[in-house]
């Protein structure tokens, strides 16, 4: 497919969003543009076709990591600034290197919604596709592959968000959440 | 070049995201903003995997009742986002329980601060 209007929108403005809680060194204002960074995200996932996923990331990374991390900021101490992060020569590599070792790889990655693309072509999603109905009775091939086909997977996943919990309790010497 | 743009444009957003989320965590010497460059690193991720499900005339992968309706876009990447993200928070979560920690003990969120009262002591 070539670049959609919308698409491309949503793209800048995540990109627009991200560099902006990267320089800016004052945390609040950090957290806001992350904040909206999130909510950039969850629209581009929702053009993309993954409303299930666009839910998660609106609830999840949107509202519950902002309230994370703004909790985070009403224990500790805010640092208040109006200037902007530098670049160092440490962070200038480690950001060359990446770039070049993950951008090498993208001319040979298939053109996005291609369908004779392996992901989609390949035997794995359209069996997922043919017989999660007959064999689940769920409409919904997300949610039937979440909790039945990869059921222990997400049993994994919940066994981490206890392990989460737990660490929290431990790291912050408390009986009980608050 | 060109073509690059207009057929590949999510990827080159991941290698952007990827590098971003990497510079914060380097650079910035605030362990909050070192979270938000890991939180910003991890989507880049995402939206490599939710980009590489898309089908262009595909819809959302909702069958009709009793199988069929395509072309849809692959639902397993999707499902392992899902995944992904509430395991992303968790992981978040820990690492701002732990900065809230460090703060107790040491009064600072700050690397080069923390370093310093670490060395005095």
């Amino acid at each position: 497919m070539s670049l959609s209007v919308p698409v491309a929108v949503v793209l800048l403005f995540m990109l627009g969003s991200a560099l902006a809680a990267a320089v800016i060194r004052d945390v609040v204002g950090s957290i806001v543009a992350f904040a909206g960074y999130s909510f950039g995200v969850a629209v581009l996932w929702a053009l993309l076709r993954a409303p299930d996923v666009a839910l998660t990331e609106a609830a999840v990374g949107a509202g519950i990591t902002t309230v994370l991390f703004l909790l985070t900021l009403a224990r500790t101490t805010v640092t208040r600034s109006d200037r902007f992060e530098g670049i160092s020569l440490r962070s200038g590599l480690a950001v060359v290197a990446i770039v070049v070792t993950v951008g090498a790889t993208v001319p040979a990655l298939p053109a996005v919604g291609d369908p004779s693309a392996p992901i989609l072509a390949g035997d794995v999603s359209q069996y997922y596709l043919t017989n999660a109905y007959d064999q689940t009775g769920v409409t919904n091939v997300v949610t039937a592959v979440l909790v039945g086909y990869r059921g222990f997977d997400t049993l994994g996943e919940v066994a981490v968000v206890f392990a989460a919990g737990i660490a929290m309790l431990l790291v912050l010497r408390r009986e009980a959440f608050v | 070049m060109i073509e690059l743009l207009t057929t590949k444009y999510t990827y080159l957003v991941v290698v952007a995201l990827l590098g971003i989320g990497a510079y914060v965590m380097i650079e910035s010497d605030n362990f909050v903003k070192k979270i938000i460059g890991m939180n910003v690193f991890q989507t880049g991720i995402f939206v490599f995997f939710i980009s590489s499900a898309f089908h262009t005339a595909g819809r959302s992968p909702v069958v009709q009742s009793g199988g069929g309706g395509g072309p849809f876009v692959s639902p397993l990447p999707q499902v392992l986002i899902l995944t992904a993200i509430v395991v992303g928070v968790s992981l978040t979560a820990v690492a701002l329980g732990l900065v809230v920690r460090i703060y107790e003990r040491y009064g600072t969120i700050n690397e080069r601060t923390l370093e310093e009262v670490r060395a005095d002591e």
